[in-house]
């Protein structure tokens, strides 16, 4: 990164040097003349970030500025703009039970699926990393998670939860209880759903907890070792702390995986049952493309953008300050 | 320098004009054709399992019986799904000739501009639409104009365990047939087999909502259903709506009725697996169910609220549309197609396979489906049923713009009364919120 940027302020210096050299510069308009060469240069420059604005402008402030626009209309089936109404989605938003409901279930299935699929593996990775003998082996089944794709994995979960047929009810019924309607009840429905994540997300944690783990030098176990230091000592005084950089890491990018779940929602519960999984993102995908509701479903979007934006900057503000760099 | 300069402006430039016109050249569509110079008609379908693979079959005889049309079917999910894609791609090229769209879908479809009448096809070509069934044409004709050709249709029935009744001392040949006396065989056969067995269950779909509040004869919208007039106000809570939410809460409190949620194939996985003695579903998987059941299956009426004559059922089902931003040439080869699929021998071969109705009145006369209704008379319950049906706009089914969302609050009330909620409150919340999307809709098509 950093020879990238220096040898392009390399390249740009021979440039105006060479221009300097070659141009004739009456004294008088000299600066007028350096003005322009000044113009000069930037539209060079713009021309070289040119490519890179025309991408980052197609697919991300178009559509935002798209989304924006729409948030403020109401559309017809087609998806065309009609009625121009200000911000009366956002009014109706805020006063919708059912969206009220889906940042509430939100919050709750963020709150259940990232400090559980962290600290498990946070768990994971920390007994992977003792020198056991076959320690591979584990290794391998702990990440394996990684390999299964959202819809593969789903539907695994989802036949494990079927109401009739399926593996955990069946247990249960052996241990003589009552089944549980792991995806139509209204109570466990969410904690399903966020089974289901956690299980998905750990194979990723644990790998980049791992690397994380191995990265710390083992001159500074050996000298707490011989400082007397117990295992919990050398896990709380050298352990999290110098691996707090890959902890923020596995934090920030679980939060913001978790605010954007969808693909085992639309497999497992559909939002179901009575909008208990409708969480802010399978909602938006609802209304905009189920009931081509564009205009809703936009605001809905600003709305979560908002939102996660705040989020990173509180994460960002609040949390990187307790992260060791070394 | 300089000329290198210009050299690469020139160069952007024409970057982005190849890319504005990659982006708007592609709306001119061909006729496409296979390698032996067949018109290729693209349709897609949304039927899965054995009900798909009819349809792959209906589709396979018409390509075998004539040489200059390929129907390549295509399976797009459910349809909910089908019609999300068919949103997405409407007016595109890989948009289809022919498509499959649930019977709540037709007025959207009507009004989305997305299709052609089949009624320019109909009258172009002299077709006579008498030889199909009445109850049937009336479900899809709005103002006089056959907009789409019915292709399956079914109606709701309550599919029994016979062996289970006799074990419990039921009577199997004499099923239950009012609300209390399904309530009362549902407690019997819980209690008797305990928290393993549940004596009723109803797919969580919001189809078997507007088939009660029918065959009481309620409507679901005012203007007559929606067929005299834009629909401005729901009317599901009427005394038949709670009459039918009631009754199912009182089931559940009973615990004897099972919950296993939206998906069709769960229910029936479960009446398969001797979960659930009685539940209701569509004829259309009867096939399925009557083969594949290690016991003995028994059909009956769907049950009436007490003291009351039922008044019949509403035709569920889908239709087939015609895209209208197709070559004519290929819209005249789809219009073969959808001719095809109601011939009388081809729809009594389809009933035969599946459990849905034959639309066509002589499909009856086929041998085919006689020696299926002889060997499996539970077949014969729709079809009883749906001749027993007095139409009226109750029975003719509502027309309404947003159907598949009002379905979505019937169904999601339907939710939180199996979660607790008290079920006048339930089914008043769904009246509700269907009015604010029938007055969303109006604001949004004025």
């Amino acid at each position: 990164m950093e020879r990238g940027t220096d040898s392009a302020t390399k390249y740009v210096n021979v440039k105006s040097l060479v221009d300097s050299e070659t141009s004739v510069v009456p004294k008088t308009s000299s600066k007028a003349k350096n003005r322009m060469r000044k113009w000069k240069l930037f539209g060079e420059g713009m021309i070289y970030l040119f490519p890179a604005f025309l991408i980052l402008g197609i697919f991300l402030f178009y559509p935002m500025i798209k989304t924006l626009y729409y948030s403020l209309f109401i559309t017809n089936p087609r998806g065309e703009t009609v009625v121009f109404v200000g911000l009366e989605n956002f009014l109706t938003l805020m006063q919708s039970a059912s969206f009220q409901n889906s940042m509430i279930q939100t919050f709750k299935f963020v709150l259940y699926t990232v400090p559980t699929g962290v600290f498990l593996a946070l768990f994971l990775a920390l007994i992977a990393n003792e020198k056991v003998r076959g320690i591979e082996f584990f290794r391998v089944i702990f990440s394996s998670t990684l390999g299964v794709s959202v819809a593969a994995g789903a539907s695994i979960w989802l036949f494990m939860f079927h109401p009739s047929l399926g593996v955990l009810n069946n247990l249960l019924q052996v241990f003589g209880l009552d089944s549980i309607g792991w995806l139509t009840s209204g109570e466990w429905a969410l904690i399903s759903v966020s089974i289901t994540t956690v299980w998905m997300g750990i194979g990723f944690n644990f790998i980049i907890f791992l690397g994380g783990l191995q990265n710390i030098s083992q001159e500074l176990y050996e000298s707490a070792l011989i400082d007397g230091a117990g295992y919990f000592a050398r896990l709380f005084k050298i352990t999290i702390p110098l691996l707090s950089p890959t902890l923020f890491f596995v934090v920030t990018v679980t939060l913001i995986n978790s605010f954007q779940s969808f693909g085992q929602i639309h497999i497992l519960t559909g939002g179901g049952p009575n909008e208990a999984t409708n969480l802010i993102v399978y909602s938006i995908y609802k209304e905009a493309f189920e009931f081509s509701r564009f205009g809703t479903a936009s605001a809905q979007a600003i709305i979560l953008f908002l939102f996660i934006l705040l989020v990173t900057i509180i994460q960002f503000k609040v949390g990187e300050k307790k992260v060791h760099y070394q | 320098m300089k000329i290198v300069m210009k050299r690469t402006v020139l160069f952007m430039v024409g970057m982005v004009l190849l890319m504005v016109l990659v982006a708007c050249g592609n709306s001119s569509s061909a006729v496409q054709k296979t390698e032996d110079g067949r018109i290729i008609v693209d349709f897609w379908y949304a039927l899965g399992g054995n009900l798909g693979e009819a349809v792959e079959g209906m589709v396979n005889d018409f390509n075998e019986s004539q040489s200059d049309i390929q129907v390549n079917a295509v399976y797009q999910g459910s349809y909910e799904e089908s019609l999300t894609q068919l949103r997405q791609l409407a007016g595109t090229d890989d948009a289809p000739a022919v498509v499959q769209v649930f019977e709540v879908g037709t007025k959207y479809m009507i009004e989305s501009g997305y299709i052609e009448p089949v009624q320019t096809f109909i009258n172009e070509d002299n077709f006579d639409l008498s030889l199909l069934e009445e109850n049937i044409l009336s479900y899809y004709q709005v103002d006089g104009q056959l907009y789409s050709m019915p292709f399956n249709t079914s109606n709701a029935i309550m599919v029994y365990n016979k062996d289970m009744f006799r074990e419990v001392g039921l009577d199997p040949e004499n099923p239950p047939a009012t609300f209390s006396e399904v309530r009362d065989a549902a407690k019997k056969i819980s209690d008797y087999y305990g928290s393993s067995v549940d004596g009723f269950s109803v797919i969580t779909n919001g189809w078997f909502t507007e088939q009660m509040i029918a065959n009481q004869g309620g409507l679901y919208v005012d203007n007559d259903n929606g067929r005299s007039g834009e629909p401005t106000q729901a009317l599901i809570n009427g005394e038949e709506g709670q009459r039918w939410f009631q009754w199912l809460y009182d089931m559940k409190s009973d615990s004897s009725l099972g919950d296993y949620g939206r998906a069709w194939d769960d229910h029936r996985a479960a009446f398969l697996g001797e979960t659930v003695a009685m539940y209701l579903d569509s004829t259309a998987s009867l096939a399925g169910t009557v083969t594949n059941a290690e016991f003995e299956v028994g059909t009956a009426f769907l049950p009436t609220a007490d003291g009351m004559d039922p008044q019949g059922v509403i035709v569920g089902g889908a239709s087939i549309w015609m895209m209208t931003d197709i070559p004519k040439e290929v819209q005249e080869a789809a219009w073969e197609f959808m001719k095809f699929t109601s011939k009388p021998e081809v729809q009594a071969k389809w009933a035969a396979s599946t459990g849905y109705f034959p639309i066509t009145k002589e499909a009856y006369e086929h041998e085919v489906l006689i020696n299926t209704y002889e060997e499996y008379p539970q077949f014969l319950t729709a079809v009883e049923q749906l001749q027993n049906t007095t139409l009226t706009a109750a029975t003719q089914g509502a027309l309404i713009g947003v159907f598949p969302e009002a379905r979505e609050r019937v169904v999601n009330a339907v939710e939180s009364l199996y979660g607790g909620t008290d079920p006048i409150e339930a089914i008043n919340r769904a009246n509700e919120e269907i009015n604010t999307e029938l007055e969303n809709y109006r604001r949004a098509n004025q």
